[in-house]
C-alpha cells in the first residue's frame, strides 16, 4: 500500500525532478561559460571537501552581506529594542492628543522693551547720525573705526562698479558667481596683509563658522580660549572636534592645555591629528588683546595650527590698520588662517580668510558658507578694495583713531575701578565697561554658578568652558552678577547717555544660547571720523551717565 | 605656514607670490615685504580720488577701464543686439545684452496651478547601458585615481606633500577626503567656478582660461567672450547696470554710501531696514519679515531660534545644505523623508508623533517640517496642498524655504502660495531670498508679529551679524515694489481690489478683510523711501507683470521642448529651473564645454556627485525674463545637436522635429 502510494507519489514528482534536474544542468552550463567561472567552482568544492564548516560560515556570512545591503538606509529603529508598536486606531488618538508648544514663546516684558528701544537711523550711518526720533547724536555704537562709512572716494567707486556689473552676483561662487572683483579683492587682502592667498565670505559673522569645520574634524583637537565669541563658539559646535578650553586670554593656561593634550596622545600613541589653536585678536567679548608673540611661539613649539579671529582688529590696530600682525610685527603668514571682517575693518559687508594656497584653496570646496551661498555684490567687494587702499596710503586714519581710545580710556580713567570696570586693552577701539561689583556680603550666594562649586582642583578642567573659581585667571568680580539687574542698569545708562546725545549701547548677547554667561556690558565703539573733542565730550557724557546710574545704586 | 614650504601647487597668482611674499623667514623681512606691497601698491596710482585699475587679474592683457565690458565683439551672434531690430512702436530702454528684448506678446504665459499637473517627482531610469556606462565610468576613474595616487607617493612625493604629516603637523587634509576632489572634479575643474566680469544678465561675459597641466592651474588667456547666460539665479532679470532699479540704487549711494556699520541690535538699523521689511511682509502676505544680509545665513542662523532639544526636524532629503547647518546649529533632531513624497510624510509623522523622543518617549516638544518651494537641483516644486492638508491633521509647524520660488513661481511672483492659490497664513514661516528673483542678496524670513519678534532678539544674526548694506536694500524695494506695482498712497484698499480683481475673493478669507492690505495686492506708496523716484513701468507694476508673465513662457517652452526632442529632464513644467539628464560623467564635460564652443556660445552649469545622486550627472539650465524666446530656440537648437553626438536623447513619448518645435511654441506652451 505504502510502496505504491509512493510510488504513485513519486511518478507524480517525477516529471518536476526532471525540469529541476535539467533547469539545474543549463545553470551549470551558463555559469561554466562565463570566464573564470571554473576556478570559483574548483575553490568552492575544495575548501568545501577540506573543512565543510568553513561552506556553512561563508554562505551566513553572504546572507548577512545581503541583508545589511537591503535595509533601509533610513535611521526608521522600527526593530530597536526601545520602538513601541501601536495599532492605526492608538496611533490616530496619541496624534490628537499631542498638543505642540508654539514655535516661538512671546517676547517678555523686558524683552520688548529691549526691542523697541534699539535706536533707528534715519538715512546714512556715520559718526554723527540722525536717528529716527529726530535726534542727531554722537556714534560711539557703530563700527566705523576707520570712519570709512559715506566716504566719497568708496562711492563714486561703488557707483562706477553698479554700472558695470549691477548689483547682485546671481550665483554661488562655483557657478559663474566668481567675478573679477572678488578675485581683486582676494588678491588685495592678501598682498595688504601678505599672506598667499585670501578668499571672501559674503558675511563676516559666518565666515568663521564655516571656516573652522572646513578643517577641524571629527577627532580632531581644537584648543580654544574660554571667552571666544558666539560664532566661533557655534563652528567648534559643528566641527565635532575634541575640544579643550584654556582660561581667558590666559596663555600660561594654554601652555598648561598644550602640554597636557601632548601627554595624553603619548600615552595613547594614537595618530597624529590636526590640531588647533582657536582664538581671537581683540575679544568681541571684551576686548581684550591676545599676545600674538607669545601665542605663535607656543603654537610653533608644540605644532598646532591658528586659527585668529580679527574681526575687531583687522583695520582697527597696527599702523595701518593691519591688525594684530602688524601691531607686533609678526608676520601674517604664521597665522594659518586669518579671519576678518570687512563689516568691522572696512565698513562694507562680509568676511576673508587669509592663508596660504593650501588653506585658501581646500575652503573653495570646503567652506560651507562659502560653497553654497550666492557670491557678495560686486560693489561691496570693489568698496573693501577701495578700503584697502585709503588705509595703506592714509596710516593718519589709524593714528587718529588709537588717540581716541586713549581719550576715551582719559576720561573714564577717573571712575574706573570705582564706579566701573574696563577689560578692554588701551588699544582696542572697542571699549566694554561694566559696573563695578558692590561689596560681596550683599550678594546673594545662590548667584554662584553651580558648575563653578562643583570643581575642587585649582585648575580649571579643560573639557569644560567654565573655568574653576580657584583658577588665577578667575576673578569673583568678572564672573558673579545678577545679568537681569546688571542689564537694566547698564540699559539706563545707554537711554540717559542718548538723552545727552551721545550714542552707545549694551554689548547684546543671545541668552541661553551661549556656552557661557557673560557679565553684561555697555560697549563703546570708537571711530577716527570723529574728532578729539567730539571724542572726549562723548566720554563725558558717558562717564556722567555712569557717574549718575551707578552712583545712585550705592 | 612660515615652516612650510611654499605650496606645491603653483597658484593662480602665481607671480606676485613667487615676487614678494613667498619665504618670509624674518619678522624684518617681512615688514619690508609689506611695505613694498604699500609702496607698489601706490605707484600704481590707486590713490582714492582716481580710477584704480579694475584690472581682471595680473595676467590680462591691460585694457583702457572703459572698454571693459564693450570691447570690440563679433555681433553677429545677436547677443549685443537683437536679431530683428525693433519698431517704432516699440521703445526700449533697456540693454539688450542685459535684458533681451522681446515684444512680441504672444511669447507670454501665467504661472498659475493646474491641478492635473503631478507633482510627484518620478526618476526616470535610462536604457541599462547608460546605467551601466555610468558606474563602469566611475569604477574606472576611482581604480586610476587610487593607481595614480599610488604611484604617485613613491615617485612624486612632493606633489602630496600637503596631504602626508611633516614636521609634525597632520596634514591639513586627509588624502582620502580629497581624493573626490583630486582625481574626480580636477578633471572638470574647467567646468566650475568660471570667472566672470560685468552684469549676470541675459548674456554674461567670461574671462577665458587655459590649462597647460591638466586643471592644476587655470591661467586666464586675457581674453573674454560673451556668452549667453543661461545658469545664473536672474530669474526676473533684475541684474541690470540700467534702468529704474539700478538708478535709485546709484541715488541711495550718494545720498548714503554703502555701510550701515553694525548689527540690527546694536547700531546698524536704518529706516530703510524697517521700511524694507514691512515691503516684504506685504508682499509674501505675512504679518511681519525681518531681513538678514546673507541668504545662507538666514537659514543658518535662524533656524536654531525656532527649535532646540527637545524639538523634531523633518526634512526633505533634497533640502540645501543652509537648511541642515541651521538644523546642526539648533541641536534639534532630524529626520528626513523621500523627498516630495507626502506617503513617506505621512508613514514618519505617524510613527515620530507616536513614539515620541528617542528612549524616553516623551512628546516632541515641537515638529518643525522644513521644505524648500523649489527644489534648485530637481525643478520640483513643493507638493504643498499635500503638505498643508497634513498639517491641519498632525498640528506640526511647517518652515518653506523660497530661496528659488520667491518671485520665480505664481501669477503675482508671490511664490508657491501664491501658485497653488493657498494663504500664506496657512504656514508658519516664509524664509526666502532676494540673491535669485530680485538681483540683490540677503534673505528674509516671514511670520507671524509673535514669532518674527522673538527671531529678531533670538536669531544669531539680529544679536551678532552686519545688518545689510543700503544699496542691496534699495534693490530689493525698488524690485520688489516694481512687480507689486505701487498705488497711490490715497486709497490702498480700493486700489487693491480694482487691480486684482480676480484674487481678491477667492484667496482672501474673512479674517484678512479687516486688514487694510490685501494679499496679493499692490505696494502702498508710502513703503518707499520718498526720494526714490521708479520710472512709470516699474511703478505701476506693468513691467513687472511682463517679466513674470516672459519667465512662466520660458520656463515652459524649455522645458516642454526639451521633452520634445526626447531628452529626459526633471521637474514641474512651470519650473525656472530644467535639470537635463546626462548620466555619464564623462559627458559632463563634454557637454559644457561644447555648448560653450558654439557660434553663439552658452555657459551652462554641469553638476555631478555628490551634489546629485551618483548615477544622475546633469545639467541645469536657469531661465530668466531677461531671455527671449529666440535665445531659448539657441538653446534648443544646440542641444539638439549635442545630445545627438553625445547620445543624450533617451526620453520616452512623442518626438517633435527642431523646427516644428520653434514653429510651434506657442502650442507647445499652452497645451
Amino acid at each position: 500500500m505504502n510502496s505504491t502510494a509512493a510510488t504513485s507519489v513519486s511518478s507524480t514528482l517525477l516529471p518536476l525532478f526532471a525540469i529541476l534536474t535539467s533547469s539545474l544542468s543549463t545553470l551549470e552550463n551558463t555559469f561554466y561559460k562565463i570566464p573564470g567561472s571554473q576556478v570559483v567552482a574548483r575553490y568552492v568544492k575544495s575548501s568545501h571537501q577540506n573543512d565543510p564548516g568553513r561552506t556553512v560560515l561563508e554562505l551566513i556570512l553572504v546572507l548577512f552581506a545581503i541583508r545589511t545591503l537591503l535595509k533601509s538606509r533610513t535611521r526608521t529603529d522600527r526593530t530597536g529594542k526601545h520602538f513601541i508598536s501601536f495599532s492605526e486606531k492608538e496611533i490616530d488618538e496619541l496624534v490628537d492628543e499631542w498638543t505642540p508648544e508654539p514655535l516661538a514663546q512671546p517676547l517678555s516684558e523686558w524683552e520688548q522693551h529691549d526691542l523697541s528701544a534699539v535706536s533707528v537711523v534715519q538715512g546714512a550711518n556715520g559718526p554723527r547720525p540722525k536717528l529716527v526720533s529726530g535726534k542727531t547724536v554722537l556714534n560711539l555704537a557703530s563700527f566705523n573705526f576707520t570712519g570709512l562709512a559715506g566716504n566719497e572716494a568708496i562711492k563714486e567707486r561703488a557707483i562706477e562698479t553698479l554700472r558695470k556689473y549691477g548689483l547682485g552676483s546671481c550665483g554661488p561662487p562655483g557657478f559663474y558667481g566668481t567675478i573679477d572683483v572678488h578675485m581683486d579683492f582676494e588678491r588685495d587682502v592678501a598682498d595688504f596683509l601678505g599672506t598667499e592667498a585670501a578668499i571672501l565670505y559674503s558675511q563676516g559673522f559666518s565666515t568663521i563658522s564655516s571656516v573652522i569645520p572646513a578643517f577641524c574634524k571629527r577627532g580632531d583637537i581644537i584648543v580654544a580660549d574660554r571667552g571666544v565669541n558666539f560664532t566661533i563658539q557655534k563652528g567648534i559646535q559643528i566641527s565635532r572636534s575634541t575640544v579643550r578650553w584654556y582660561d581667558h586670554n590666559d596663555l600660561k593656561s594654554l601652555e598648561e592645555v598644550l602640554e597636557s593634550v601632548e601627554k595624553e596622545r603619548k600615552k595613547r600613541r594614537g595618530p597624529l591629528t590636526r590640531r588647533f589653536i582657536v582664538t581671537e585678536g581683540i575679544f568681541e567679548k571684551d576686548g581684550k588683546m591676545v599676545d600674538l608673540p607669545k601665542l605663535i611661539e607656543l603654537k610653533l613649539k608644540y605644532k598646532y595650527r591658528l586659527v585668529l579671529d580679527e574681526s575687531f582688529s583687522f583695520g582697527t590696530v597696527g599702523r595701518t590698520g593691519r591688525g594684530l600682525t602688524e601691531l607686533y610685527n609678526v608676520p601674517a603668514s604664521q597665522v594659518d588662517m586669518l579671519v576678518g571682517s570687512i563689516a568691522n575693518g572696512l565698513a562694507s559687508c562680509g568676511g576673508f580668510c587669509a592663508g596660504s594656497q593650501v588653506v585658501v584653496d581646500h575652503q573653495r570646496i570646503n567652506g560651507t558658507s562659502f560653497v553654497f551661498s550666492a557670491s557678495m555684490p560686486a560693489l561691496l567687494a570693489v568698496s573693501a578694495s577701495e578700503g584697502i587702499s585709503i588705509l595703506r596710503n592714509q596710516p593718519s586714519i589709524l593714528t587718529t583713531l588709537q588717540e581716541n581710545v586713549r581719550a576715551v580710556h582719559g576720561v573714564l580713567a577717573s571712575i574706573v575701578g570705582t564706579l566701573i570696570l574696563i577689560p578692554s586693552h588701551s588699544a582696542s577701539p572697542i571699549i566694554h565697561i561694566t559696573s563695578k561689583p558692590q561689596s560681596h556680603s550683599s550678594l546673594s550666594p545662590t548667584a554662584i554658578p553651580l558648575s563653578v562649586s562643583s570643581s575642587i582642583s585649582g585648575k580649571s578642567n579643560p573639557t569644560s568652558i567654565i573655568p574653576s573659581p580657584s583658577s588665577p585667571s578667575y576673578s569673583v568680580a568678572e564672573q558673579i552678577f545678577d545679568a537681569d539687574a546688571e542689564e537694566r542698569v547698564l540699559q539706563e545708562i545707554v537711554e540717559e547717555c542718548l538723552a545727552q546725545g551721545v550714542w552707545v549701547t549694551r554689548a547684546k548677547r543671545l541668552k541661553g544660547q551661549e556656552m557661557v554667561e557673560r557679565k553684561p556690558s555697555i560697549r563703546l565703539a570708537i571711530s577716527a571720523a570723529l574728532t578729539r573733542k567730539e571724542v572726549e565730550k562723548a566720554a563725558g557724557v558717558v562717564k556722567a551717565a555712569c557717574v549718575k546710574v551707578l552712583g545712585k545704586r550705592k | 605656514m612660515a615652516l612650510s614650504p611654499p605650496s606645491p601647487t603653483p597658484s593662480i597668482f602665481k607671480k606676485k607670490s613667487n615676487n614678494s611674499l613667498s619665504p618670509m623667514p624674518s619678522a624684518a623681512s617681512y615688514l619690508s615685504a609689506v611695505s613694498q606691497a604699500d609702496a607698489r601698491a601706490r605707484g600704481h596710482g590707486a590713490t582714492p580720488t582716481s580710477t584704480p585699475a579694475l584690472s581682471l587679474s595680473s595676467s590680462v592683457t591691460s585694457s583702457s577701464e572703459d572698454t571693459v565690458l564693450d570691447e570690440s565683439e563679433d555681433n553677429t551672434d545677436g547677443l549685443l543686439h537683437p536679431s530683428k531690430p525693433p519698431t517704432s512702436e516699440q521703445v526700449f530702454t533697456t540693454v539688450h545684452a542685459e535684458f533681451g528684448h522681446c515684444a512680441n506678446e504672444e511669447y507670454r504665459y501665467t504661472s498659475k496651478h493646474d491641478p492635473n499637473t503631478a507633482l510627484d517627482h518620478v526618476d526616470i531610469d535610462p536604457p541599462y547601458y547608460i546605467l551601466l556606462s555610468t558606474y563602469v565610468s566611475y569604477l574606472l576613474l576611482i581604480v586610476i585615481g587610487h593607481m595614480r595616487d599610488f604611484f604617485g607617493k613613491s615617485f612624486r612625493p612632493s606633489s602630496y606633500k600637503h596631504l602626508m604629516p611633516h614636521d609634525g603637523y597632520a596634514p591639513m587634509n586627509s588624502d582620502f577626503d580629497s581624493f573626490y576632489t583630486r582625481r574626480l572634479k580636477l578633471r572638470i575643474d574647467d567646468c566650475f567656478s568660471q570667472p566672470v566680469t560685468g552684469v549676470a544678465g541675459r548674456t554674461i561675459v567670461i574671462l577665458n582660461r587655459t590649462t597647460s597641466n591638466y586643471n592644476v592651474t587655470l591661467e586666464f588667456t586675457g581674453n573674454k567672450t560673451r556668452t549667453l547666460n543661461i545658469s545664473s539665479y536672474n530669474y526676473l532679470g533684475f541684474a541690470q547696470a540700467r534702468g529704474g532699479c539700478a538708478d535709485a540704487v546709484e541715488e541711495v549711494i550718494k545720498r548714503y554710501g554703502v555701510a550701515t556699520c553694525g548689527t540690527r541690535l546694536d547700531s546698524g538699523t536704518t529706516d530703510l531696514h524697517v521700511a524694507a521689511e514691512a515691503l516684504v511682509a506685504k508682499f509674501v502676505g505675512m504679518e511681519d519679515a525681518l531681513i538678514s544680509s546673507m541668504g545662507f545665513a538666514t537659514n543658518s542662523t535662524f533656524i536654531p531660534a525656532l527649535v532646540g532639544k527637545g524639538c523634531l526636524v523633518i526634512s526633505d532629503e533634497f533640502n540645501h545644505a543652509s537648511i541642515r547647518i541651521g538644523v546642526r546649529f539648533s541641536g534639534a533632531s532630524v529626520r528626513m523623508f523621500k523627498h516630495n513624497d507626502m506617503g513617506s510624510l505621512e508613514t514618519l509623522l505617524r510613527e515620530v508623533i507616536s513614539q515620541g523622543q528617542p528612549r524616553t518617549h516623551r512628546p516632541w516638544k515641537k515638529i518643525l517640517i522644513i521644505v524648500e518651494g523649489l527644489y534648485s537641483m530637481e525643478g520640483t516644486l513643493v507638493n504643498l496642498p499635500g503638505i498643508v492638508a497634513l498639517k491641519k491633521k498632525y498640528k506640526f509647524h511647517l518652515f518653506v524655504d523660497e530661496a528659488h520660488s520667491i518671485g520665480a513661481i505664481g501669477p503675482h511672483g508671490r511664490g508657491v502660495c501664491d501658485y497653488f492659490n493657498i494663504s500664506p497664513r496657512d504656514i508658519d514661516v516664509l524664509m526666502g531670498t532676494f540673491t535669485k528673483s530680485f538681483g540683490a542678496a540677503g534673505g528674509y524670513v516671514a511670520g507671524n508679529k509673535t514669532l518674527i519678534d522673538a527671531l529678531r532678539l533670538r536669531g544669531h544674526s539680529g544679536t551678532y551679524a552686519e545688518a545689510m548694506t543700503l544699496p542691496v536694500l534699495t534693490q530689493i524695494v525698488a524690485s520688489m515694489a516694481s512687480i507689486m506695482g505701487i498705488t497711490p498712497s490715497a486709497a490702498p484698499i480700493k486700489g487693491a481690489l480694482t487691480l486684482n480683481p480676480s484674487n481678491s475673493s477667492s484667496t482672501i478669507r474673512a479674517s484678512d478683510v479687516l486688514e487694510e492690505y490685501q494679499h496679493p495686492g499692490p505696494a502702498p506708496a508710502s513703503a518707499l523711501p520718498p526720494w526714490m523716484n521708479l520710472p512709470p513701468h516699474l511703478r505701476d507694476g506693468s513691467e513687472g507683470r511682463s517679466r513674470l508673465r516672459r519667465l512662466a513662457f520660458n520656463s515652459r517652452y524649455l522645458a516642454r521642448a526639451l521633452k520634445k526632442l526626447g531628452f529626459i529632464t526633471y521637474g514641474h513644467p512651470s519650473s525656472p529651473i530644467v535639470p537635463l539628464l546626462i548620466f555619464n560623467p564623462g559627458k559632463l564635460p563634454m557637454f559644457h564645454r561644447m555648448m560653450k564652443d558654439r557660434a553663439t556660445p552658452i555657459v551652462v552649469v554641469v553638476v555631478a556627485y555628490p551634489a546629485t545622486p551618483l548615477i544622475s550627472g546633469r545639467v541645469r539650465f536657469c531661465l530668466s525674463a531677461a531671455h527671449t524666446k529666440e535665445d531659448v530656440d539657441v538653446v534648443l537648437k544646440a542641444c539638439d545637436e549635442i545630445g545627438d553626438i553625445l547620445d543624450l536623447k533617451h526620453g520616452a513619448g512623442e518626438r517633435w522635429p527642431l523646427e516644428e518645435i520653434i514653429n510651434r511654441s506657442t502650442e507647445l506652451v499652452n497645451q
